[in-house]
């Protein structure tokens, strides 16, 4: 699926969300229209790159193309301007964890592409570190 | 708004199981046929098909046609309508607009899935294509993630405790011990819960229903037809869908099933009929958590409540609203596209008398949530037995 | 090398995962004891590789920098991701940046100081304003193998612009010093390096090193004690001290880039992460030489001088190398081959 990756690379790398003109409301995954006050004017805009967990699991039991990653820690983070995301949290072990930690996003392999073979990249979250 | 009334002819459906056997257009068939024999003066003149991924399982799409030619209704339209795990009862929900608007006299609903011949990663992958391509599997959260983490909050948020929510599977289990078509007939504890392999922290084996084959048929029509078969027939007094946003992160309340909510309150408006009206529940328990969403969503238990209410045995088969009458998804099973007819099919069961070592006492008013995804998509059918 | 005298490092950045493999593992493992020259490697996760780690450095040098357009981004590595697609492309998109010479460089572990070497001439040309040069390396030991215990992954990157009020640090002079020794090398087909034990120290380090250094002192009518501190390639922690002393530098010049008894050698990050540990250290005037060593073999031996900039990056709150040295995940042997499997493993 490497052309749907590609197509999607700027939203992975940098966080590329949609901004409404008309409200100011954030979103990501990006959206065609503003959900809340349905404006069309909506247009690409990235996300901060910092927020705090709401909820994480380790999942133990991953699709066919994770198998090599398992366990994989799996969260929800809820960015600086309130928008919530879902992305692998890593470098840490789950009793290092706990909801509310803050975390920042970092730049790492997803995986690698099972029919092309090509190296797939994005966003995982790391905690933040005094 | 049409005021014809619609009715369930005969169902018809196979056992949940490892049907290494039989393939997609077998399990088809068989549930079909049987629905056809049980009221054999109703033709069908139309076929709709419930799956998920026959594609990704059996390399099979274009069931409706494969099915009129298994049938032998060659002729008949036919086509398949998809929903995710809300397959089942999306299906019956446009056969039933069909026959409503007089554009069919009866409609062969079928639900089927054919799960066991992937292996179990990649049965995951193809349950994930529930969840969006780029943003949630392509980072591989599948589906037990997603309700691990939904299950995180509610037990934080409400001060749920791990056994209250394990009621959940242990209800579906009981019932399913005497249900003959059920894919587990195995009595668990809440202990039994605890003890069960981690999939996803805090969901464990015993909290996700399982994976399995299987398909169950409907045949629908209107009330013309009806008297011919039956003298207490049971009517589909309403089906109404609805739509959350896509991904459970993406909403400002995660633990709020809207799609159930607005479906149900739709449904319960078309049929004419409140929560205490119900008599009987088949809710969507395809994890712990999603049975408890689901009560609340629909109004049969507080916020906050749901497991709460599971662990006093409000849904059990003495309970106020009997549920899961023969095990639920976690009892009976859960072949996904399938599972909306199964629980369609049950009701019709116990509202007609015919539930054999699972009758509850006098059931006239019966209701059923399918969704798809968690929450995306929601589908509450009503089935009321005509006096 | 005739040295334009307005090239200037603008910003830099350093990463080093957090990950460490105690060489008493690799020890455990193939001898039953001991250790090696290091304690311990630094080690990249599963999920990461010289693209990502190439990216962590170089936004930390953007940060540092403070540009918006790079006219050239240079990625030294022999761990490619990829042996045939540009790991530049992959740094440039994540920056932004398309209105770029992007190009991977190869040299073993000189790649990164030569990254710097080719973006000096690109500046002082005046074909472009600023450019950014990254070493970065997962460098990934044959199993049972001496230099398991001492291959390790980081990366650096440096943005090379004319110099400003805003720059931290003048290239003032540079030279290179190479010739046909192959004392360590990996043919396309093959999964590891292999190496010439022995024959890696005088005839390539060592020889390489010292002449690429005295042509330096030449070429720059300069000599060891003119410099504050100096950076030497770590291949293992004897080597730098050795050849230090054989040129004439001390003990306390070379201590500040002394890193690779913690985190092992990162090939082509090497020299620019102690370059950056350095820097660290230092106030204006001070004068750093730096010599690299890559294996093929050359070295690229740099004067350096501290410029007033630096007082702009010590108030900051950039990461420091120190900080990265510390709060650590200790893996086991089993784990680490987990890691390294799925860097090159697909994923059936």
């Amino acid at each position: 699926m490497s052309i749907s990756y590609w197509r999607r690379r700027n939203n992975y790398y940098k966080l590329l969300g949609s901004k409404c003109r008309s409200c100011g409301e954030e979103f990501y995954p990006p959206l065609y229209n503003c959900r809340k006050c349905r404006s069309s004017e909506i247009y690409d805009y990235s996300m901060p790159k910092e927020g705090k967990i709401i909820s994480f699991t380790v999942l133990r039991e991953p699709m066919s193309s994770f198998k090599n990653q398992q366990p994989m820690i799996l969260g929800i983070i809820k960015l600086k301007n309130g928008v919530k995301i879902l992305s692998q949290i890593v470098d840490e072990s789950e009793n290092n964890l706990q909801t509310g930690d803050s975390v920042k996003l970092v730049f790492r392999k997803i995986n690698v592409d099972e029919c092309s073979d090509q190296v797939h990249y994005g966003y995982k979250f790391v905690k933040i570190r005094v | 708004m049409s005021t014809n009334r619609i009715y369930i002819a005969s169902v018809g459906y196979v056992e949940v199981s490892d049907h290494w056997g039989k393939s997609i257009g077998d399990l088809m068939v068989e549930a079909g046929l049987q629905a056809m024999r049980a009221a054999p003066s109703i033709r069908p003149d139309g076929i709709i098909i419930g799956n998920m991924f026959s594609a990704l399982s059996s390399s099979q799409e274009h069931l409706g046609a494969l099915a009129a030619t298994g049938l032998d209704l060659v002729g008949v339209p036919a086509f398949k309508v998809e929903a995710a795990c809300a397959s089942g009862a999306m299906a019956a929900n446009v056969g039933y607009s069909q026959v409503k608007t007089g554009q069919s006299e009866a409609v062969l609903v079928i639900g089927v899935e054919k799960m066991k011949d992937l292996e179990q990663p990649d049965i995951t992958s193809a349950l994930s294509v529930a969840e969006s391509a780029e943003y949630t599997q392509y980072i591989g959260a599948s589906f037990v993630a997603l309700n691990a983490l939904l299950t995180q909050i509610y037990l934080e948020e409400y001060n749920v405790t791990r056994d209250e929510l394990s009621a959940f599977p242990v209800l579906s289990h009981t019932n399913a011990l005497t249900s003959k078509h059920a894919q587990f007939r195995k009595h668990i504890t809440v202990d039994d819960v605890s003890k069960s392999a981690l999939i996803s922290d805090p969901l464990r084996l015993l909290d996700c229903a399982p994976v399995g084959d299987g398909a169950a048929a409907l045949l629908l029509t209107n009330e013309s037809r009806i008297n011919d078969v039956s003298s207490y027939p049971v009517e589909v007094a309403a089906s109404s869908a609805s739509t959350n946003v896509f991904s459970v992160y993406e909403r400002d309340d995660m633990l709020e099933f809207n799609a159930t909510k607005q479906a149900t309150k739709k449904a319960f408006e078309e049929a004419k009929i409140d929560v205490q009206d119900v008599d009987t529940l088949e809710f969507h328990d395809a994890f712990s958590i999603t049975g408890a969403l689901s009560v609340e969503a629909m109004g049969f238990s507080k916020p906050g409540e749901g497991a709460k209410d599971a662990a006093i045995g409000k849904f059990s088969s003495k309970g106020e609203i009997p549920s899961q009458t023969f095990g639920g998804l976690k009892g009976r099973g859960h072949p996904v596209g399938a599972t909306g007819i199964y629980q369609i099919a049950e009701l019709w069961q116990q509202l007609s008398g015919k539930a054999g070592d699972n009758q509850i006492q006098d059931p006239e008013i019966g209701v059923a949530q399918n969704m798809g995804g968690i929450d995306t998509t929601s589908v509450i059918t009503v089935l009321k037995r005509r006096e | 090398m005739q040295i334009p005298q307005d090239i200037a490092i603008l910003g830099y950045g350093a990463y080093i995962p957090r990950y460490r493999l105690p060489t008493t593992e690799v020890g455990r493992v193939w001898k039953g004891a001991g250790k090696g020259p290091n304690v311990e490697k630094a080690l990249a996760g599963l999920d990461e590789d010289s693209a990502t780690m190439a990216v962590e450095s170089a936004q930390k040098a953007v940060e540092m920098a403070e540009v918006d357009d790079l006219g050239a981004i240079f990625v030294g590595t022999e761990t490619k991701p990829y042996v045939v697609k540009s790991t530049g492309t992959i740094v440039a998109q994540v920056l932004g940046q398309s209105k770029t010479l992007a190009a991977d460089l190869e040299f073993a572990c000189k790649a990164g100081t030569e990254a710097i070497q080719m973006i000096m001439g690109l500046v002082g040309s005046g074909m472009i304003k600023n450019g950014l040069a990254i070493g970065a390396d997962t460098a990934q030991g044959r199993p049972g193998d001496e230099l398991e215990y001492t291959a390790a992954s980081a990366s650096a990157a440096y943005i090379i612009s004319k110099k400003t009020v805003k720059s931290i640090a003048q290239i003032e002079g540079s030279t290179s010093y190479i010739s046909d020794t192959t004392d360590f090398w990996r043919r396309q087909h093959e999964k590891y390096p292999r190496h010439l034990s022995r024959f890696t120290g005088e005839p390539a380090y060592f020889h390489h090193t010292q002449q690429a250094v005295q042509n330096l002192f030449e070429e720059f009518e300069c000599k060891a004690s003119d410099f504050e501190y100096a950076v030497f390639h770590q291949p293992n922690p004897r080597f730098p001290v050795e050849v230090a002393h054989r040129l004439g530098f001390n003990i306390d010049q070379i201590r500040p880039g002394l890193l690779s008894h913690i985190i092992g050698n990162p090939y082509a990050a090497n020299s620019l992460l102690s370059l950056a540990a350095v820097l660290e250290e230092c106030k204006p005037g001070d004068r750093i030489m730096m010599c690299s060593y890559g294996s093929g073999s050359g070295s690229d031996a740099m004067s350096i001088k501290v410029l007033d900039g630096i007082e702009r990056i010590k108030n900051a709150t950039y990461p420091r190398i120190k900080d990265m040295i510390k709060d650590t995940i200790k893996v086991d042997y089993a784990t680490y081959s987990k890691f390294r499997n799925c860097f090159n493993l697909g994923n059936r």
